[in-house]
Protein backbone atom coordinates (compact mmCIF):
# COMPACT_ATOMS: atom_id res chain seq x y z
CA UNK A 1 0.00 0.00 0.00
CA UNK A 2 1.28 3.46 -0.89
CA UNK A 3 1.24 6.40 1.50
CA UNK A 4 -1.33 8.30 -0.60
CA UNK A 5 -3.75 5.39 -0.41
CA UNK A 6 -3.14 4.91 3.32
CA UNK A 7 -3.82 8.60 4.05
CA UNK A 8 -7.19 8.26 2.34
CA UNK A 9 -8.11 5.29 4.47
CA UNK A 10 -6.87 6.61 7.81
CA UNK A 11 -9.96 8.59 8.83
CA UNK A 12 -12.23 5.64 8.00
CA UNK A 13 -9.85 3.32 9.83
CA UNK A 14 -10.21 5.45 12.95
CA UNK A 15 -14.00 5.35 12.60
CA UNK A 16 -13.86 1.57 12.22
CA UNK A 17 -15.54 1.82 8.84
CA UNK A 18 -13.09 -0.16 6.72
CA UNK A 19 -13.59 -3.63 5.32
CA UNK A 20 -11.41 -6.20 7.17
CA UNK A 21 -8.98 -6.55 4.28
CA UNK A 22 -8.54 -2.76 3.98
CA UNK A 23 -8.10 -2.53 7.72
CA UNK A 24 -5.32 -5.10 7.76
CA UNK A 25 -3.53 -3.47 4.83
CA UNK A 26 -3.80 -0.08 6.53
CA UNK A 27 -2.41 -1.39 9.80
CA UNK A 28 0.46 -3.11 8.04
CA UNK A 29 1.39 0.10 6.25
CA UNK A 30 1.24 2.26 9.39
CA UNK A 31 3.46 -0.23 11.22
CA UNK A 32 6.14 0.27 8.60
CA UNK A 33 5.70 3.95 7.71
CA UNK A 34 6.72 6.53 10.32
CA UNK A 35 5.12 9.48 8.47
CA UNK A 36 1.76 7.80 8.14
CA UNK A 37 1.89 6.76 11.80
CA UNK A 38 2.39 10.37 12.79
CA UNK A 39 -0.45 11.38 10.52
CA UNK A 40 -2.72 8.81 12.10
CA UNK A 41 -1.89 10.12 15.57
CA UNK A 42 -2.63 13.69 14.50
CA UNK A 43 -5.93 12.65 12.97
CA UNK A 44 -6.77 10.83 16.17
CA UNK A 45 -5.92 13.90 18.28
CA UNK A 46 -8.09 16.05 16.02
CA UNK A 47 -11.00 13.66 16.54
CA UNK A 48 -10.60 13.88 20.30
CA UNK A 49 -10.37 17.65 20.15
CA UNK A 50 -13.61 17.86 18.18
CA UNK A 51 -15.34 15.49 20.58
CA UNK A 52 -14.29 17.60 23.55
CA UNK A 53 -15.74 20.69 21.90
CA UNK A 54 -19.21 19.26 21.42
CA UNK A 55 -21.86 21.59 22.75
CA UNK A 56 -24.00 20.26 25.57
CA UNK A 57 -27.67 21.18 25.56
CA UNK A 58 -28.33 24.28 27.68
CA UNK A 59 -30.05 23.44 30.96
CA UNK A 60 -33.81 23.46 30.71
CA UNK A 61 -33.84 23.32 26.93
CA UNK A 62 -35.17 19.77 26.71
CA UNK A 63 -37.84 20.43 29.33
CA UNK A 64 -38.96 23.51 27.47
CA UNK A 65 -39.06 21.67 24.15
CA UNK A 66 -41.13 18.85 25.65
CA UNK A 67 -43.49 21.31 27.23
CA UNK A 68 -44.03 23.20 24.00
CA UNK A 69 -44.59 19.97 22.13
CA UNK A 70 -47.21 18.90 24.64
CA UNK A 71 -49.04 22.19 24.15
CA UNK A 72 -48.87 21.91 20.36
CA UNK A 73 -50.11 18.33 20.44
CA UNK A 74 -53.01 19.31 22.68
CA UNK A 75 -53.97 21.97 20.16
CA UNK A 76 -53.60 19.57 17.24
CA UNK A 77 -55.39 16.66 18.82
CA UNK A 78 -59.13 16.68 18.96
CA UNK A 79 -60.31 16.47 15.41
CA UNK A 80 -63.22 14.75 17.13
CA UNK A 81 -64.57 17.91 18.72
CA UNK A 82 -65.12 18.59 22.35
CA UNK A 83 -68.25 16.50 22.67
CA UNK A 84 -66.31 13.29 22.37
CA UNK A 85 -63.90 14.58 24.99
CA UNK A 86 -66.79 15.16 27.31
CA UNK A 87 -68.11 11.73 26.47
CA UNK A 88 -64.75 10.14 27.26
CA UNK A 89 -64.33 12.01 30.48
CA UNK A 90 -67.75 11.24 31.83
CA UNK A 91 -68.39 7.98 30.09
CA UNK A 92 -71.90 9.25 29.56
CA UNK A 93 -73.92 8.69 26.44
CA UNK A 94 -74.89 11.99 24.82
CA UNK A 95 -78.43 12.64 23.78
CA UNK A 96 -79.52 15.32 21.36
CA UNK A 97 -81.21 18.16 23.18
CA UNK A 98 -85.00 17.76 22.95
CA UNK A 99 -86.73 20.47 20.94
CA UNK A 100 -88.94 21.55 23.83
CA UNK A 101 -85.88 22.32 25.88
CA UNK A 102 -84.26 24.45 23.21
CA UNK A 103 -86.54 27.30 24.14
CA UNK A 104 -85.27 27.43 27.69
CA UNK A 105 -83.38 30.65 27.97
CA UNK A 106 -81.13 30.01 30.93
CA UNK A 107 -77.48 30.05 30.00
CA UNK A 108 -74.69 28.56 32.01
CA UNK A 109 -71.31 30.13 32.10
CA UNK A 110 -68.36 28.16 33.33
CA UNK A 111 -65.05 29.89 33.59
CA UNK A 112 -63.26 27.44 35.81
CA UNK A 113 -59.85 27.29 34.16
CA UNK A 114 -58.93 23.73 34.99
CA UNK A 115 -62.30 22.42 34.01
CA UNK A 116 -62.36 24.26 30.72
CA UNK A 117 -58.77 23.37 29.95
CA UNK A 118 -59.40 19.66 30.14
CA UNK A 119 -62.53 19.79 28.07
CA UNK A 120 -60.81 21.13 25.05
CA UNK A 121 -61.49 22.67 22.02
CA UNK A 122 -62.69 22.96 18.51
CA UNK A 123 -65.69 22.16 16.38
CA UNK A 124 -68.19 23.34 18.93
CA UNK A 125 -71.85 22.98 18.13
CA UNK A 126 -74.29 24.55 20.53
CA UNK A 127 -71.74 25.92 22.96
CA UNK A 128 -69.22 28.66 22.31
CA UNK A 129 -65.62 28.57 23.47
CA UNK A 130 -63.20 31.35 24.18
CA UNK A 131 -59.62 30.77 25.23
CA UNK A 132 -56.41 32.48 26.18
CA UNK A 133 -53.18 30.93 27.37
CA UNK A 134 -52.47 31.08 31.07
CA UNK A 135 -49.14 30.43 32.76
CA UNK A 136 -49.93 28.10 35.58
CA UNK A 137 -46.70 26.82 37.07
CA UNK A 138 -43.12 27.98 36.89
CA UNK A 139 -40.90 24.94 36.57
CA UNK A 140 -37.49 26.43 36.24
CA UNK A 141 -35.75 29.81 36.36
CA UNK A 142 -32.25 30.38 35.07
CA UNK A 143 -30.45 33.73 35.02
CA UNK A 144 -28.36 34.28 31.90
CA UNK A 145 -25.05 36.05 31.86
CA UNK A 146 -26.40 38.80 29.62
CA UNK A 147 -28.74 39.85 32.44
CA UNK A 148 -31.73 38.24 30.79
CA UNK A 149 -33.51 35.33 32.37
CA UNK A 150 -34.85 32.05 31.04
CA UNK A 151 -38.09 30.81 32.56
CA UNK A 152 -39.58 27.40 31.87
CA UNK A 153 -43.26 27.20 32.71
CA UNK A 154 -46.29 25.07 32.18
CA UNK A 155 -48.91 26.79 30.09
CA UNK A 156 -52.53 25.78 30.31
CA UNK A 157 -55.31 27.23 28.28
CA UNK A 158 -58.25 28.76 30.04
CA UNK A 159 -61.52 28.42 28.18
CA UNK A 160 -64.95 29.81 28.59
CA UNK A 161 -67.75 27.51 27.57
CA UNK A 162 -71.18 29.01 26.95
CA UNK A 163 -74.35 27.13 26.31
CA UNK A 164 -77.93 26.51 27.23
CA UNK A 165 -78.47 25.05 30.66
CA UNK A 166 -80.38 22.17 29.11
CA UNK A 167 -77.51 21.35 26.74
CA UNK A 168 -76.25 17.87 27.64
CA UNK A 169 -72.62 18.97 27.35
CA UNK A 170 -73.14 21.92 29.66
CA UNK A 171 -74.89 19.66 32.12
CA UNK A 172 -72.01 17.21 32.00
CA UNK A 173 -69.56 20.01 32.69
CA UNK A 174 -71.65 21.17 35.62
CA UNK A 175 -71.78 17.66 37.01
CA UNK A 176 -68.03 17.42 36.65
CA UNK A 177 -67.70 20.75 38.44
CA UNK A 178 -69.72 19.45 41.37
CA UNK A 179 -67.12 16.72 41.80
CA UNK A 180 -63.87 18.33 40.79
CA UNK A 181 -63.89 22.11 41.01
CA UNK A 182 -61.44 23.12 43.71
CA UNK A 183 -63.38 26.21 44.68
CA UNK A 184 -66.38 25.39 46.89
CA UNK A 185 -68.16 28.46 45.51
CA UNK A 186 -67.97 26.97 42.01
CA UNK A 187 -69.38 23.71 43.34
CA UNK A 188 -72.26 25.52 45.07
CA UNK A 189 -73.04 27.42 41.88
CA UNK A 190 -72.92 24.23 39.81
CA UNK A 191 -75.32 22.39 42.10
CA UNK A 192 -77.62 25.42 42.08
CA UNK A 193 -77.69 25.40 38.30
CA UNK A 194 -78.34 21.67 38.11
CA UNK A 195 -81.20 21.94 40.60
CA UNK A 196 -83.88 22.57 37.99
CA UNK A 197 -83.04 19.37 36.10
CA UNK A 198 -82.91 16.94 39.00
CA UNK A 199 -85.54 14.89 37.18
CA UNK A 200 -82.73 13.32 35.17
CA UNK A 201 -81.17 10.30 36.88
CA UNK A 202 -77.61 11.34 36.06
CA UNK A 203 -78.07 14.82 37.49
CA UNK A 204 -79.90 13.60 40.57
CA UNK A 205 -77.08 11.14 41.23
CA UNK A 206 -74.51 13.90 40.80
CA UNK A 207 -76.35 16.12 43.27
CA UNK A 208 -76.76 13.19 45.64
CA UNK A 209 -73.03 12.56 45.30
CA UNK A 210 -72.38 16.17 46.31
CA UNK A 211 -74.64 15.76 49.34
CA UNK A 212 -72.92 12.56 50.41
CA UNK A 213 -69.30 13.36 49.66
CA UNK A 214 -68.65 17.07 49.34
CA UNK A 215 -66.30 18.24 52.11
CA UNK A 216 -67.96 21.66 52.29
CA UNK A 217 -71.24 21.80 54.31
CA UNK A 218 -72.43 24.79 52.22
CA UNK A 219 -72.34 22.63 49.09
CA UNK A 220 -74.09 19.79 50.91
CA UNK A 221 -76.87 22.14 52.04
CA UNK A 222 -77.47 23.40 48.50
CA UNK A 223 -77.48 19.81 47.24
CA UNK A 224 -79.99 18.89 49.91
CA UNK A 225 -82.20 21.77 48.87
CA UNK A 226 -82.02 20.57 45.26
CA UNK A 227 -83.19 17.12 46.31
CA UNK A 228 -86.05 18.38 48.46
CA UNK A 229 -88.58 17.72 45.71
CA UNK A 230 -87.40 14.12 45.29
CA UNK A 231 -87.50 12.91 48.86
CA UNK A 232 -90.64 10.96 48.01
CA UNK A 233 -88.57 8.54 45.93
CA UNK A 234 -87.51 5.51 47.97
CA UNK A 235 -83.90 5.60 46.71
CA UNK A 236 -83.45 9.28 47.43
CA UNK A 237 -85.12 8.92 50.80
CA UNK A 238 -82.83 6.05 51.68
CA UNK A 239 -79.81 8.13 50.74
CA UNK A 240 -81.10 11.05 52.81
CA UNK A 241 -81.56 8.75 55.80
CA UNK A 242 -77.93 7.71 55.51
CA UNK A 243 -76.84 11.35 55.34
CA UNK A 244 -78.91 12.07 58.43
CA UNK A 245 -77.09 9.40 60.39
CA UNK A 246 -73.60 10.08 59.09
CA UNK A 247 -73.18 13.76 58.18
CA UNK A 248 -70.77 15.55 60.52
CA UNK A 249 -72.48 18.91 60.32
CA UNK A 250 -75.50 19.61 62.66
CA UNK A 251 -77.02 22.15 60.22
CA UNK A 252 -77.05 19.57 57.46
CA UNK A 253 -78.58 16.97 59.77
CA UNK A 254 -81.25 19.45 60.89
CA UNK A 255 -82.12 20.29 57.30
CA UNK A 256 -82.32 16.62 56.37
CA UNK A 257 -84.81 16.17 59.19
CA UNK A 258 -86.88 19.06 57.78
CA UNK A 259 -86.89 17.52 54.32
CA UNK A 260 -87.74 14.04 55.50
CA UNK A 261 -90.45 15.07 57.90
CA UNK A 262 -92.32 16.68 55.02
CA UNK A 263 -92.72 13.22 53.53
CA UNK A 264 -94.59 11.97 56.54
CA UNK A 265 -93.41 8.47 55.76
CA UNK A 266 -93.78 6.00 58.58
CA UNK A 267 -90.58 4.39 57.48
CA UNK A 268 -88.79 7.52 58.67
CA UNK A 269 -89.87 7.05 62.25
CA UNK A 270 -87.27 4.35 62.87
CA UNK A 271 -84.55 6.53 61.37
CA UNK A 272 -85.48 9.47 63.59
CA UNK A 273 -85.61 7.25 66.66
CA UNK A 274 -82.20 5.87 65.73
CA UNK A 275 -80.84 9.40 65.36
CA UNK A 276 -82.25 10.74 68.61
CA UNK A 277 -80.43 7.99 70.51
CA UNK A 278 -77.03 8.71 69.05
CA UNK A 279 -77.26 12.44 68.38
CA UNK A 280 -74.79 14.62 70.35
CA UNK A 281 -76.12 17.98 69.27
CA UNK A 282 -78.95 19.20 71.49
CA UNK A 283 -80.60 21.28 68.76
CA UNK A 284 -80.64 18.41 66.31
CA UNK A 285 -82.05 16.13 69.01
CA UNK A 286 -84.75 18.69 69.68
CA UNK A 287 -85.62 18.96 65.98
CA UNK A 288 -85.71 15.23 65.71
CA UNK A 289 -88.08 15.03 68.69
CA UNK A 290 -90.35 17.59 67.05
CA UNK A 291 -90.35 15.62 63.82
CA UNK A 292 -91.38 12.48 65.66
CA UNK A 293 -94.05 14.42 67.49
CA UNK A 294 -95.36 15.81 64.17
CA UNK A 295 -95.57 12.23 62.92
CA UNK A 296 -97.41 11.19 66.09
CA UNK A 297 -94.55 8.97 67.08
CA UNK A 298 -92.65 8.54 70.29
CA UNK A 299 -88.98 9.26 70.68
CA UNK A 300 -88.55 5.74 72.02
CA UNK A 301 -88.63 2.53 70.04
CA UNK A 302 -91.14 -0.04 71.13
CA UNK B 1 -60.48 8.56 33.06
CA UNK B 2 -57.87 8.94 35.77
CA UNK B 3 -58.02 5.27 36.60
CA UNK B 4 -57.56 4.43 32.92
CA UNK B 5 -54.64 6.81 32.64
CA UNK B 6 -52.97 5.24 35.65
CA UNK B 7 -53.47 1.79 34.23
CA UNK B 8 -52.03 2.90 30.90
CA UNK B 9 -48.96 4.40 32.57
CA UNK B 10 -48.30 1.16 34.31
CA UNK B 11 -48.58 -0.79 31.09
CA UNK B 12 -46.59 1.62 29.00
CA UNK B 13 -43.48 1.12 31.10
CA UNK B 14 -43.40 -2.49 30.12
CA UNK B 15 -44.02 -1.95 26.47
CA UNK B 16 -41.23 -2.37 23.99
CA UNK B 17 -40.73 0.11 21.20
CA UNK B 18 -42.88 -1.70 18.65
CA UNK B 19 -45.79 -2.02 21.07
CA UNK B 20 -45.37 1.61 21.97
CA UNK B 21 -45.58 2.58 18.31
CA UNK B 22 -48.68 0.45 17.78
CA UNK B 23 -50.35 1.91 20.85
CA UNK B 24 -49.53 5.43 19.68
CA UNK B 25 -50.89 4.56 16.23
CA UNK B 26 -54.16 3.64 17.92
CA UNK B 27 -54.28 7.09 19.47
CA UNK B 28 -52.85 6.34 22.91
CA UNK B 29 -51.48 9.73 23.92
CA UNK B 30 -49.35 8.47 26.76
CA UNK B 31 -47.73 5.91 24.52
CA UNK B 32 -46.93 8.69 22.08
CA UNK B 33 -45.35 10.72 24.82
CA UNK B 34 -43.22 7.74 25.82
CA UNK B 35 -42.24 7.28 22.22
CA UNK B 36 -41.16 10.91 22.01
CA UNK B 37 -38.99 10.50 25.08
CA UNK B 38 -37.11 7.53 23.64
CA UNK B 39 -35.03 9.65 21.30
CA UNK B 40 -35.93 13.27 21.83
CA UNK B 41 -32.79 14.19 23.71
CA UNK B 42 -30.68 12.88 20.82
CA UNK B 43 -32.89 14.69 18.36
CA UNK B 44 -32.49 17.98 20.17
CA UNK B 45 -28.74 17.47 20.56
CA UNK B 46 -28.40 16.73 16.85
CA UNK B 47 -30.34 19.83 15.82
CA UNK B 48 -28.54 22.01 18.36
CA UNK B 49 -25.10 20.82 17.33
CA UNK B 50 -25.74 21.20 13.64
CA UNK B 51 -27.54 24.52 13.77
CA UNK B 52 -25.73 26.01 16.77
CA UNK B 53 -28.83 27.87 17.81
CA UNK B 54 -31.19 26.95 20.64
CA UNK B 55 -34.15 28.61 18.92
CA UNK B 56 -33.59 26.90 15.58
CA UNK B 57 -32.98 23.55 17.28
CA UNK B 58 -36.22 23.87 19.19
CA UNK B 59 -38.07 24.69 15.96
CA UNK B 60 -36.67 21.53 14.38
CA UNK B 61 -37.64 19.47 17.44
CA UNK B 62 -41.21 20.75 17.38
CA UNK B 63 -41.66 20.34 13.66
CA UNK B 64 -40.09 16.87 13.61
CA UNK B 65 -42.35 15.49 16.31
CA UNK B 66 -45.45 17.14 14.86
CA UNK B 67 -44.62 15.34 11.61
CA UNK B 68 -44.12 12.11 13.50
CA UNK B 69 -47.49 12.64 15.17
CA UNK B 70 -49.28 13.35 11.90
CA UNK B 71 -47.66 10.54 9.95
CA UNK B 72 -47.21 7.82 12.52
CA UNK B 73 -50.27 6.02 11.19
CA UNK B 74 -48.36 5.48 7.93
CA UNK B 75 -45.28 3.99 9.65
CA UNK B 76 -45.13 0.36 8.53
CA UNK B 77 -41.99 -0.90 10.30
CA UNK B 78 -40.09 -1.01 7.00
CA UNK B 79 -37.14 0.47 8.83
CA UNK B 80 -36.42 1.13 12.49
CA UNK B 81 -38.38 3.91 14.14
CA UNK B 82 -35.13 5.68 14.92
CA UNK B 83 -34.11 5.68 11.27
CA UNK B 84 -37.55 6.99 10.28
CA UNK B 85 -37.35 9.70 12.92
CA UNK B 86 -33.81 10.67 12.01
CA UNK B 87 -34.81 10.87 8.36
CA UNK B 88 -37.36 13.51 9.30
CA UNK B 89 -34.96 15.36 11.57
CA UNK B 90 -31.98 15.32 9.19
CA UNK B 91 -34.16 16.54 6.31
CA UNK B 92 -35.37 19.43 8.43
CA UNK B 93 -31.81 20.23 9.53
CA UNK B 94 -30.52 20.06 5.96
CA UNK B 95 -33.28 22.43 4.82
CA UNK B 96 -32.41 24.83 7.63
CA UNK B 97 -28.69 24.68 6.79
CA UNK B 98 -29.36 25.28 3.11
CA UNK B 99 -31.64 28.22 3.82
CA UNK B 100 -29.07 29.64 6.16
CA UNK B 101 -26.35 29.29 3.52
CA UNK B 102 -28.52 31.06 0.95
CA UNK B 103 -29.28 33.85 3.44
CA UNK B 104 -25.60 34.23 4.21
CA UNK B 105 -24.62 34.36 0.56
CA UNK B 106 -27.34 36.87 -0.21
CA UNK B 107 -26.51 39.19 2.66
CA UNK B 108 -22.78 38.60 2.55
CA UNK B 109 -22.57 38.80 6.33
CA UNK B 110 -21.93 36.37 9.10
CA UNK B 111 -25.00 35.77 11.27
CA UNK B 112 -24.12 38.07 14.09
CA UNK B 113 -27.71 39.24 14.31
CA UNK B 114 -28.71 35.72 15.28
CA UNK B 115 -29.34 35.37 19.00
CA UNK B 116 -27.73 31.97 18.84
CA UNK B 117 -24.31 33.49 18.41
CA UNK B 118 -24.73 35.49 21.58
CA UNK B 119 -25.97 32.43 23.36
CA UNK B 120 -22.97 30.40 22.31
CA UNK B 121 -20.66 33.14 23.51
CA UNK B 122 -22.36 33.24 26.89
CA UNK B 123 -22.11 29.46 27.28
CA UNK B 124 -18.42 29.73 26.49
CA UNK B 125 -17.89 32.44 29.05
CA UNK B 126 -19.58 30.44 31.76
CA UNK B 127 -17.45 27.42 31.06
CA UNK B 128 -14.04 29.09 31.47
CA UNK B 129 -15.12 31.86 33.74
CA UNK B 130 -12.34 33.12 36.00
CA UNK B 131 -9.40 32.46 33.73
CA UNK B 132 -9.07 35.18 31.08
CA UNK B 133 -6.28 33.48 29.20
CA UNK B 134 -8.12 30.18 28.94
CA UNK B 135 -11.24 32.11 28.06
CA UNK B 136 -9.56 33.70 25.07
CA UNK B 137 -8.04 30.40 23.97
CA UNK B 138 -11.33 28.54 24.33
CA UNK B 139 -13.16 31.18 22.35
CA UNK B 140 -10.55 31.09 19.62
CA UNK B 141 -10.72 27.32 19.48
CA UNK B 142 -14.49 27.45 19.31
CA UNK B 143 -14.39 29.95 16.50
CA UNK B 144 -11.86 27.90 14.59
CA UNK B 145 -13.97 24.76 14.88
CA UNK B 146 -17.18 26.59 14.05
CA UNK B 147 -15.43 28.07 11.03
CA UNK B 148 -14.22 24.63 9.90
CA UNK B 149 -17.66 23.08 10.35
CA UNK B 150 -19.16 26.05 8.52
CA UNK B 151 -16.92 25.23 5.56
CA UNK B 152 -18.64 21.87 5.06
CA UNK B 153 -21.59 21.50 2.72
CA UNK B 154 -24.88 20.82 4.54
CA UNK B 155 -24.71 17.17 3.55
CA UNK B 156 -21.09 16.78 4.64
CA UNK B 157 -21.94 18.53 7.89
CA UNK B 158 -24.79 16.14 8.52
CA UNK B 159 -22.82 12.98 7.74
CA UNK B 160 -19.93 14.22 9.88
CA UNK B 161 -22.30 15.01 12.76
CA UNK B 162 -24.03 11.64 12.63
CA UNK B 163 -20.78 9.67 12.45
CA UNK B 164 -18.59 11.73 14.68
CA UNK B 165 -20.95 12.89 17.42
CA UNK B 166 -23.76 10.34 17.27
CA UNK B 167 -21.66 7.27 16.51
CA UNK B 168 -23.97 6.11 13.74
CA UNK B 169 -22.60 3.56 11.30
CA UNK B 170 -22.22 4.65 7.69
CA UNK B 171 -24.79 2.09 6.57
CA UNK B 172 -27.39 3.62 8.92
CA UNK B 173 -26.38 7.12 7.85
CA UNK B 174 -26.92 6.15 4.22
CA UNK B 175 -30.32 4.72 5.06
CA UNK B 176 -31.28 7.83 6.99
CA UNK B 177 -30.20 10.22 4.27
CA UNK B 178 -31.66 8.11 1.49
CA UNK B 179 -28.31 7.28 -0.08
CA UNK B 180 -25.85 4.37 -0.29
CA UNK B 181 -23.28 3.46 2.32
CA UNK B 182 -20.59 4.19 -0.24
CA UNK B 183 -21.91 7.67 -0.95
CA UNK B 184 -22.08 8.38 2.78
CA UNK B 185 -18.49 7.17 3.10
CA UNK B 186 -17.29 9.50 0.35
CA UNK B 187 -19.13 12.36 1.97
CA UNK B 188 -17.54 11.61 5.34
CA UNK B 189 -14.14 11.39 3.71
CA UNK B 190 -14.54 14.84 2.12
CA UNK B 191 -15.67 16.23 5.47
CA UNK B 192 -12.67 14.82 7.36
CA UNK B 193 -10.31 16.14 4.69
CA UNK B 194 -11.74 19.62 5.04
CA UNK B 195 -11.63 19.52 8.83
CA UNK B 196 -8.03 18.27 8.73
CA UNK B 197 -7.03 21.03 6.35
CA UNK B 198 -8.72 23.72 8.42
CA UNK B 199 -7.62 22.55 11.87
CA UNK B 200 -4.44 20.57 11.18
CA UNK B 201 -2.21 23.15 12.87
CA UNK B 202 -4.02 22.60 16.18
CA UNK B 203 -2.86 19.01 16.54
Amino acid sequence: MKCEEARKLLPMYLYGELAPSEEEACEAHVDECELCRVEMERQSRLNRLLEAQEEMLPAGMLTLARQQLRTRLAEERPHQGWRSWVRDIFNVRMRPTPAWMQAAAAAALIAAGYLGARVAPWGVSSAELYGRPVASRIQYVEPEKSGRVQIVMDVTRQRIVRGELNDADIQNLLMKATREAENAGVRVQSVELLKRDCGSDAIRNAVLGALQHDPDPGVRLVALDALRGFAWEPDTREALSQVLLTDRNPSVRTQVINVLVEQKQDAMIGVFQDLIRREDDAYVRQQCGRALHAMNASAEEY
Amino acid sequence: MQATAAAVTGTVQKLDEASLIRAAQRGDERAFEELVRLYDQQVLRLAYNVLRSAEDANDIYQEAYMRVYRNLHAFRFDCSFQTWLYRIVTNLCLDALRKRKVRKEESGTVETADGSVDRMASVEEQRVHGNPQREVLAREMRERIDGALGGLTPRERMVFELRHYHGMRLRAIGETLGTSEEAAKNCLFRATQKMRAALGDLV
